[in-house]
């Protein structure tokens, strides 16, 4: 079974995400803030990596820095969960290293395609 | 001259006047001349005129006066300088005085008429003093203005900046709100009944209302603010059409309504993509909004001198010609949408209309009750 990790410091945001991948069969394990989701990265090696940009002390951007410069999570897909929706934030996060971009509110069908395209 | 006109003459001078001899000795002299200095006529006659001016300039004076013998002429004394008289109690008071030559059987004499300009050079100071008052009160005010304008510069981008943040804010709550009223409603979890299954449609369809009108406010408040930048790029206008017209092909079809386009050419112009679009989808979505089951939705494009028109044209339920002018108004609604359709946020003209202006083009309607829509806007070619 593939492993997500997801952090978001919003349990209702980790509840949904969870549910929707546990449906599709993912196992899903959950950080409530940055410092967290790099540890969690480092114990649990997932297949994939969804990070909210916009929590608490170490944000999204800080985490994919964190772990884009070790060279084991090089290549691991990590997506951007926002509510941003202002021009150029796209642009920002996919030169900071993500390979995925989903904006808040997520259309359900939209983040299994998205999480269906990066572990296929 | 009789002796006695002459005499009545000399005193009717509102200014002080004198005549000197040769040698610089008083020789004659009016009332007015005794008033302004303080002497009286005998303490006057036959001293000389220096007795008058201030002591350290009384040497110099000397020298001034035996100059004038060589090149008499009638003029101003001392132009563009203070002059001074000094009063018999050693007071000074400024003067302007004028000299003309003359003689007689005595031989060379010099006439000054002196005027005291005390008054006029205490109005002069406080016109000055007025005047530099004036200048400061200017200066101030021009440093004012500049802090408010910085201030207001300031509240503009907290404005943005809260803007942007209050967006996030309510996005994110939604975001659960919209994506777990999706799962409840796709039974994942366990079956709803009729009722729970509306309920939740109602949730999710409001919440994504509730997106909408968060999206078209942070959208027009950008526009107003002039924070909104294009981005303009090359593209054909053909390939845009024909995307806008698939993002309501889902919607028409449910009402069968017919999508039809009518392209003249292939246009390249050059404009913000991203916003052109939005512009087209929001007339085709309104078009099909409030055209009936059955009807038709048509996009016409064309070459119009240095701009290209395209037209939205519809069979829908029209609008009235007193509704024109309004409908490009904030929160304005043309009555109750269709059956089936997505509530919209009364925004969507406004956003349409600044996002065409910006661009430099323009946007009209022209329709009638129940005689369809037709909305035609402007982009230039080339910008």
């Amino acid at each position: 079974m593939k492993k997500v990790l997801v952090a978001d410091d919003r349990a209702t945001g980790r509840e949904l995400v969870r549910t929707v991948l546990e449906n599709s069969g993912y196992e899903v394990f959950e950080a409530t803030n940055g410092l967290e989701a790099v540890n969690q990265a480092h114990e649990l090696s997932p297949d994939l990596i969804i990070l909210d940009i916009h929590m608490p002390g170490l944000d999204g951007f800080g985490v994919i820095e964190q772990l884009r410069s070790e060279e084991h999570f090089a290549a691991t897909p990590i997506i951007a969960l926002t509510a941003s929706a202002m021009m150029g934030d796209r642009e920002r996060a996919m030169a900071a290293g993500f390979t995925g971009y989903v904006t808040k509110p997520i259309g359900l069908n939209a983040l299994r395609a998205e999480v269906a395209r990066l572990l296929r | 001259m009789p002796d006695e006109r002459f005499r009545q003459l000399l005193e009717a001078a509102p200014d002080a006047i004198l005549q000197v001899d040769e040698e610089g000795r008083i020789i004659l002299m009016n009332r007015v001349t005794e008033e302004m200095f303080g002497y009286a006529r005998e303490e006057l006659l036959g001293q000389p005129v220096e007795v008058l001016i201030p002591e350290e300039l009384r040497k110099a004076h000397v020298g001034h006066r035996a100059h004038y013998r060589t090149r008499p002429s009638t003029r101003a004394m001392g132009t563009g300088l203070t002059l001074q008289g000094l009063r018999k109690d050693g007071s000074r008071f400024p003067v302007e005085i004028s000299l003309s030559p003359g003689s007689s059987q005595e031989g060379f004499h010099a006439t000054a008429i002196v005027r005291d300009i005390t008054e006029r050079k205490l109005a002069d100071d406080r016109f000055r003093a007025a005047q530099e008052q004036y200048t400061q009160k200017l200066a101030e005010t021009n440093r004012e203005l500049e802090l408010r304008s910085r201030e207001i510069e300031r509240a503009d981008r907290l404005k943005s900046e809260f803007l942007a943040s209050m967006s996030h804010e309510l996005r994110t709550p939604l975001h659960t709100i919209i994506g777990f009223s999706e799962l409840l409603g796709e039974e994942l979890e366990g079956p709803l009944n009729e009722k729970q299954k509306r309920f939740v449609q109602h949730i999710h369809n409001d919440s994504m209302h509730l997106l909408d009108l968060i999206n078209d406010i942070l959208d027009l408040s950008k526009i107003e603010s002039g924070r909104l930048e294009l981005r303009p790029e090359p593209f054909d206008l053909t390939a845009v059409v024909t995307e806008s017209i698939a993002s309501v092909r889902a919607l028409a079809e449910a009402k069968s309504i017919a999508l039809e386009t009518l392209l003249d050419v292939p246009m390249a112009i050059e404009a913000d993509r991203l916003r052109v679009k939005q512009v087209l989808v929001n007339l085709l979505s309104n078009a099909v909004k409030f055209t009936p089951e059955g009807g038709r939705v048509r996009v016409e494009a064309g070459i119009r001198g240095t701009f290209v028109a395209l037209c939205v044209a519809d069979t829908g339920v029209g609008i009235s010609s007193e509704e024109h002018a309004s409908i490009f108004e904030k929160f304005y609604q043309v009555g109750a949408t269709t059956q089936g359709v997505r509530e919209g946020t009364g925004l969507g003209l406004a956003i349409t209309k600044r996002l065409v202006e910006q661009h430099g083009g323009s946007i009209h309607v022209e329709s009638e009750r129940n005689r369809g829509s037709r909305f035609t806007f402007t982009i230039p070619l080339q910008k």
